[in-house]
């Protein structure tokens, strides 16, 4: 590569990063400086971050939050991973019209407005007795069209002489799965990891409703609790 | 305000992950003694909840409530979550709501509240324009709490070099109103008054002055055809142009131009009051008014009302009893109660609480004025307006016709025309 | 004889694999379809609050005439044309950049970029909103270099554009993580032999990396799509929909008609319905233009 590409290369980098960048770090001035200086647009993180940090926990179940965020986005990922891995290899590796067919109909699933289907849902749960459950919580989002799409995509770049090979050695069907597709297919995972986590964490329309005792807040409610106080 | 906020924003976003405590959810008990409460603010009304509970205790050995809180428009979508779900078994005893959207969900969801009329609370010592918003074809299905009299809230160093006092803005009219405030601005720079883009509030305040309303009697829609309406939304338009009356983009701007000097005056809801406290090294320099009233027509005052919200009791509740007696007890029966909580500046609407010391106390921070009883006058005098079960459709129709108005000039007649079709197809089945 | 076995090694495979589908596709069928139809009933169904009565078609023929929902319907698929292909094609070439071998501080690159996405929405709306609020920065700046404040909330074009900036800030490095972890997954000799062969960077992406990143690029433009016009925290926390209605997407409308204002669920489940049947269309174009074996 020339010199002068490379150069565009990192000056392409340096301003994307940047402008991604600014405006958290303009929420971190915001948190750190007193408001007064926030509002006179003072760019310079201030000392000012200890004072707001304790006027935070005094006020809100702010580590319950954290935590209750934590625990519930960290096992509805390791669940959504298993699950939606195996099934977007399912669709891929052993593919058959009608599993394709099955697959275009689920698509749909990930199409409808949450707000359209957030009241049955909620109907569902209810009569179920699982309102301000973890499960009800996470149960609509461990298996997702989205995820299982994104493994099936996936998977088509696992080489078949693997599997072949595989088969030839006597591993099972599940071995193959678990001692050679995840192995492989690191980058996959952790994307998706990436992702399923922070959906979990950000997620604020489901557990709203679902949610409704102070024990079971999230980051996300506590959040908005702060904006209207 | 702000800063909590943002620091919040930085916890959440970039997820500081320091498990440091770990809390263990105790499951709710169903003990004969306690009540679960919904409400949204722990500096007013969880405060008031608390204050309450302990006052009930005295006499009541063991009483305690449970609040949760929760924003007051997620209540809303509680309520109405459970209410299509078919099951009230998730809702608290006593839940909080705003007087605006009362008459909304008593008309849409009655399955949802405790009918109180035949109770033992006496609903004639609240004032009745309050009493109102919790009441449909006469049954009551609320306890007032707090009130949301409009006080034109002035800075009386800005005005002053105006060559204006307080009293020059008291007992006014509109007409008289904008020519000072166009002094005002050109002395000072600022203008009069602020207000949050989109927002209708100064519309519905000076509406509901002169009593007029965005419905007719029969409860049809009456947006296109209201003159009051039309004049109230000119003068907003006028004082635009002249820029009198700068629009910002939210409510925390509206808020940080009150706090920083740039604006000379705000009327609202006396709720505004714990907002505009918060700018302690202005104390001093603030004063409170009533608003201007409109020209030409018939009723109108200078009073108003933004706000204010009443307890309601969820039919769910197996404490009914209790949770009647409770709130009879204090927010209509307890002048203890209300002493306390104007610190807090929740203005009573049960009469004899104004009738307290408490009230009469003088406020440094407005000038040594009497302020509580000033409020307290100010909302015996408001007329009572009619919000029915489509006030937001209304409300919300004449907002984007606002906004069209002022930010691209377009014609008074046809945006209000406009806005009356999208109420009416709102209403329309 | 060897072909009766291999049938039946196909039979158990294809079993196989139905089996480890089958967990995922049940609660998919429990926790979406089911409501779904519930959804549908529903928008068969007239009437405000709980007294609803059947009502066949007719809340679907309201659609048509609510000037609202045509509205929200063109900022939708307004965001959606302008905003999908810009950021689709930032996430693209920055994911080939980042994949070089040689370039130095990947991390460091990486994190930068994909910080955005940790934002959680309703925080990374507030941040927007005070950067291009009256007095915000963006403002302040313009000020700065000589030219006169803009009033971005104020007008509708600048309000969709600050979304638009809003939406691509947040989104680039999303869609990145997966052309990344798409690229990571292709072999890299594959370029080594594309670079001995004399390949420009240009022929590379064009060439190797757009057709072996295929079911990536089909994965992120259905979500892309399904996002965008599903696309509902950044019109109410950003803009609440202002000025007017001007900024306001579909599902923040069908929100606001089962919550906001007077609640009617059958018209909001109808309004629904018809988006899905706008995606889902969208979706079938694309899977069979993308999905080609």
């Amino acid at each position: 590569m020339s010199k002068g590409k490379k150069i565009g290369m990192y000056l392409f980098l340096i301003i994307f990063s940047l402008l991604s960048i600014f405006p958290l770090y303009y929420m971190v001035c915001a948190a750190t400086n007193m408001s007064v200086d926030v509002v006179r647009g003072k760019l310079i993180p201030g000392t000012y971050f200890l004072e707001n940090y304790k006027s935070l926990i005094a006020n809100q179940n702010l580590y319950r939050a954290l935590w209750n965020s934590f625990r519930n986005s960290a096992v509805l990922t390791v669940l959504c991973l298993l699950i939606c891995s195996l099934a977007g290899y399912g669709f891929e590796v052993y593919h058959t019209k009608a599993k394709d067919i099955v697959f275009t109909i689920l698509l749909t699933a990930m199409m409808v407005p949450f707000a359209a289907i957030m009241i049955p849902m909620f109907r569902m749960f209810s009569r179920l007795k699982m309102v301000n459950t973890m499960a009800a919580f996470m149960l609509p989002s461990i298996s997702t069209p989205f995820m299982i799409m994104m493994f099936r995509q996936a998977s088509r770049s696992f080489p078949k002489d693997i599997i072949e090979a595989a088969r030839m050695d006597g591993l099972s069907e599940v071995g193959i799965f678990f001692r050679m597709f995840i192995p492989t297919m690191k980058s996959t995972y952790s994307a998706a990891l990436i992702i399923t986590f922070m959906n979990a964490w950000n997620n604020y329309m489901w557990p709203k409703i679902i949610l409704q005792t102070n024990e079971s807040i999230t980051m996300p409610m506590l959040v908005s609790n702060l904006l209207s106080g | 305000m702000k800063l909590k906020k943002v620091l919040a924003c930085l916890l959440a976003g970039t997820m500081v992950l320091s498990m440091a405590s770990v809390m263990t959810a105790g499951a709710a008990s169903d003990e004969d003694n306690k009540l679960t409460v919904w409400t949204w603010d722990p500096n007013f009304n969880i405060y008031a909840i608390n204050k309450a509970a302990e006052i009930y205790a005295k006499d009541h050995d063991g009483f305690t409530v449970e609040v949760t809180e929760i924003q007051s428009d997620d209540i809303e979508s509680k309520i109405t979550s459970a209410v299509q779900a078919g099951d009230l078994s998730t809702l608290p005893d006593i839940f909080l709501m705003q007087d605006n959207s009362f008459q909304k969900y008593v008309t849409f969801y009655p399955d949802v509240f405790t009918p109180l009329s035949d109770s033992g609370i006496d609903f004639s010592q609240f004032s009745a324009a309050k009493v109102a918003y919790s009441t449909l074809d006469g049954t009551n299905y609320g306890v007032p709490f707090d009130n949301g009299a409009v006080i034109n809230c002035i800075r009386t160093d800005l005005i002053e070099q105006a060559g204006y006092t307080v009293d020059d803005f008291t007992d006014i009219t509109w007409s008289d109103y904008m020519e000072k405030a166009k002094v005002v601005l050109e002395k000072t720079g600022l203008p009069m008054l602020t207000a949050q883009a989109g927002s209708p509030d100064i519309i519905m305040e000076m509406l509901q002055s002169c009593g007029a309303s965005l419905f007719n009697e029969d409860g049809t829609g009456n947006i296109a055809e209201n003159d009051v309406l039309k004049k109230c939304v000119e003068i907003y338009a006028q004082m635009v142009a002249d820029g009198t009356l700068v629009e910002v983009t939210d409510w925390d701007q509206y808020i940080a131009s009150l706090n920083n000097s740039s604006v000379a005056s705000t009327f609202n809801g006396c709720w505004i009051m714990a907002s505009i406290q918060a700018a302690e090294d202005q104390s001093g320099k603030w004063a409170i008014t009533n608003m201007p009233k409109l020209d030409d027509v018939e009723n109108a005052t200078n009073y108003s009302n933004n706000g204010g919200s009443s307890w309601a009791i969820s039919s769910n509740t197996s404490h009914k009893d209790l949770a009647v007696d409770f709130l009879n007890a204090t927010f209509a029966g307890s002048t203890e109660l209300y002493d306390d909580v104007i610190s807090k500046g929740a203005l009573a609407t049960w009469a004899p609480a104004g009738e307290s010391d408490a009230y009469n106390v003088p406020v440094d921070f407005y000038g040594g004025d009497t302020v509580y009883a000033k409020i307290v006058d100010f909302a015996t005098k408001t007329p009572s307006n009619t919000t029915g079960a489509f006030y937001y459709d209304a409300r919300d129709a004449v907002g984007v016709a606002l906004s069209n108005i002022t930010q691209t000039g377009a014609d008074v007649d046809s945006e209000l025309q406009t806005a009356q079709e999208t109420l009416d197809f709102n209403m329309g089945m | 004889m060897g072909r009766k076995k291999k049938m039946t090694m196909e039979r158990r495979h294809n079993l196989t694999g139905w089996l480890f589908l089958s967990i995922g596709v049940l609660l998919i069928c429990w926790t979406s379809f089911y409501p779904m139809i519930q959804a549908f009933i529903l928008s068969m169904k007239n009437g405000l609050g709980v007294n609803l009565k059947f009502a066949g078609f007719s809340n679907y023929l309201r659609i048509l005439k609510d000037p609202t929902f045509k509205g929200t319907l063109f900022n939708t698929f307004f965001y959606l044309i302008i905003q999908v292909p810009i950021m689709l094609t930032l996430a693209l070439v920055l994911a080939s950049i980042l994949n070089n071998k040689d370039l130095k501080w990947k991390g460091l690159w990486r994190t930068c970029i994909f910080l955005p996405c940790a934002t959680s929405l309703v925080s990374y709306s507030m941040i927007f909103r005070s950067l291009f609020a009256n007095d915000g920065f963006i403002n302040t700046l313009l000020r700065g270099i000589g030219l006169s404040p803009v009033m971005w909330f104020a007008n509708a074009w600048t309000a969709r554009f600050v979304i638009i900036i809003a939406l691509i800030w947040r989104w680039t490095g999303y869609n990145m993580v997966f052309y990344l972890s798409g690229l990571q997954n292709i072999d890299y000799s594959v370029y080594e032999a594309a670079r001995i062969d004399g390949a420009t960077p240009r022929q590379t992406l064009f060439k190797i990396t757009i057709p072996l990143l295929k079911p990536t690029i089909l994965l992120t433009t259905i979500t892309s799509t399904n996002g965008t016009l599903q696309l509902f925290d950044e019109s109410l926390n950003l803009t609440n929909g202002g000025p007017g209605k001007s900024t306001m997407t579909m599902s923040h409308y069908i929100y606001n008609t089962s919550f906001v204002q007077s609640p009617n669920f059958g018209y909001a489940a109808a309004m629904s319905i018809v988006i899905l049947v706008m995606v889902a269309i969208l979706a079938v174009i694309q899977m069979k233009v993308g999905d080609e074996r």
